[in-house]
């Protein structure tokens, strides 16, 4: 599955990278800790997460992660999405809680790291 | 394990409840001089089968419809019921207990009995169908008092607002103060948790508690990360609670910039501990009906919460 | 949206008990709420849900009593501080600790029936 796919599937809003959205996802990770994403979060996969500064977008380089979804519709930082356009790390919004969209990934075949 | 105490009260019930308690008092009765003629018809029309016959208020026999066969077959109709009735008679006082009358009805198998004060005046009559019923009777006024006293404390279960609507004083409040140290989350979150039980205590309703621990957990939580430490004050009133986060320092530069989501001034130790996302004055904010916040740098920061009671 | 025992959470997580087994029977939750940030938690939640998270120490727990949570899962099959164990013994509220990724358990509690958000 691809980014793309997501993005039509969930009704992702594309705030950065949306011309890297034909990169296939490997799987995903969800998690609002940093240190734990650096530790365990696998190349490929696509990172649910409410966080909303730049860091994230440093994380997800260091990891090759495919993109960031941002849940709860919170908007990336303004830094986050130039940093992101840089990097060239995708970045989307979901309006949903973590649990219900990781629950919907989950169900259209997308497995955990 | 569960009938035993059920056994027990039935028990109970047996030696509490009296001979007066189950007893028929409405009772119709014969006089001796009456005639076994007079009897039959004061029995078909009342549709007994016995009943006591009674000279100046006091018990001097009884006569039964077997009595009154025996004399139909006797031909002796016309006799005064003096001589045809049962004068070593059985009987009860009504003060006695209830339980008394099981082995009576046992052994002598007679069906009635007559019951007495104890100055020998007829109180009424006394049948196996009248000890049924009576312990019947009694179980379910227990079991209505006891229904009442669930059904009340269901009902009447004490909220805040009932209680001061129930007391009056010129002003009533109570205060709450905890104090929260600085520079340290270990802990952090007592004085919430205290503050939510005693207002549960109170009788704050379950929604407003959930709000109330909410939002001061989070002005805890800042006190605790961001501060030389303060205190922390809850003012429960007539119309509702008031919760305050005051510390000595060092104070917000810029409130109003405190005050958008997503800003914070967290060092890693507080994200890595689940907060420090910039979402607690908002929070705050979403928690609380009114929300103030003043700061002066150096000298500190009061932030004041206000919670009404609601439906 | 399903009612769920904790115990069929922890069936459905193959996850541990770590404090509480004996209330799992009695406690069904509805939703679940999946993060690391407390303060999400506290903003978000619903009341009588469960809380995921991969936060071990005992602010989870009194978010999750702050919040009327029911229960917490720790995720990853985190080593569980003392601190937080004692604070759910003192709160009664039951710790479960499962393997599986925060993503693999959202994902099956969802399947099992749960919800984020009121349907």
């Amino acid at each position: 599955m691809k980014l793309k796919d997501l993005v039509r599937e969930f009704g992702l809003e594309v705030k950065a990278g949306a011309g890297l959205l034909d990169r296939d996802v490997t799987g995903g990770y969800v998690s609002d800790l940093m240190s734990d994403v650096l530790a365990h979060a696998v190349d490929g996969n696509v990172w649910v997460t409410l966080h909303i500064h730049q860091n994230i977008v440093a994380v997800a380089a260091h990891k090759g992660l495919a993109g960031i979804i941002l849940v709860q519709g919170r908007q990336p930082e303004k830094d986050t999405v130039a940093k992101a356009a840089e990097e060239g790390i995708p970045v989307m919004v979901s309006a949903f809680p973590a649990f219900e969209l990781v629950g919907r990934l989950y169900k259209a075949g997308i497995r955990g790291a | 394990m569960a009938t035993e105490p059920r056994l027990t009260k039935t028990q109970e019930l047996v030696y509490e409840i009296t001979v007066s308690e189950a007893m028929a008092a409405d009772v119709v009765t014969v006089g001796p001089d009456q005639t076994m003629a007079d009897l039959r018809i004061i029995m078909r029309d009342n549709r007994i089968s016995g009943t006591p016959v009674v000279e100046d208020g006091r018990l001097v026999g009884m006569i039964s419809i077997e009595d009154l066969i025996n004399a139909l077959l006797n031909n002796d109709i016309d006799a005064p019921i003096r001589e045809k009735m049962t004068t070593k008679v059985e009987c009860f006082y009504a003060d006695e207990p209830l339980v008394h009358t099981f082995a009576k009805f046992s052994k002598y198998g007679h069906s009635r009995y007559p019951v007495l004060e104890r100055d020998g005046r007829l109180a009424g009559i006394i049948t196996k169908g009248n000890v049924v019923q009576g312990l019947l009777k009694k179980l379910e006024i227990e079991f209505e008092i006891t229904e009442a006293k669930q059904g009340s404390s269901r009902r009447d279960r004490p909220t805040i607002r009932k209680f001061f609507e129930d007391v009056y004083a010129d002003e009533i409040s109570f205060t709450f103060k905890y104090l929260v140290a600085g520079q340290n989350l270990k802990g952090t979150g007592k004085a919430a948790s205290e503050l939510k039980s005693a207002l549960k205590i109170l009788g704050v309703c379950p929604s407003l508690l959930r709000r109330i621990g909410v939002a001061t957990y989070e002005a805890e939580i800042n006190l605790a990360s961001y501060t030389k430490g303060g205190e922390i004050r809850a003012l429960v009133e007539k119309w509702g609670i008031t919760v305050e986060a005051i510390d000595g320092g060092p104070g917000i530069p810029d409130v109003e910039l405190a005050m958008q989501p997503g800003y914070s001034t967290a060092p890693d130790w507080v994200r890595e501990l689940g907060f420090g996302a910039g979402m607690g004055l908002v929070n705050i904010k979403k928690c609380s009906d009114e929300m103030e916040l003043k700061s002066s740098v150096p000298e500190g920061t009061h932030l004041t919460m206000k919670f009404y009671y609601t439906s | 949206m399903a009612l769920l025992t904790l115990r069929a959470v922890k069936k459905a997580l193959g996850a541990e008990t770590i404090f509480g087994d004996e209330l799992l029977d009695a406690i069904e939750v509805d939703s679940c709420y999946s993060a690391d940030l407390m303060s999400d938690v506290l903003a978000r939640s619903r009341a009588n849900g469960v809380l995921l998270t991969g936060l071990t120490n005992p602010q989870a727990v009194r978010t999750a009593e702050m919040a009327d949570i029911k229960a917490v899962c720790f995720v990853r099959g985190k080593k569980i501080d003392n601190g937080t164990i004692q604070l759910a013994r003192e709160k009664n509220i039951p710790l479960l600790v499962t393997k599986l990724t925060m993503f693999e358990a959202c994902g099956i509690l969802y399947q099992a029936g749960l919800r984020g958000v009121p349907e």
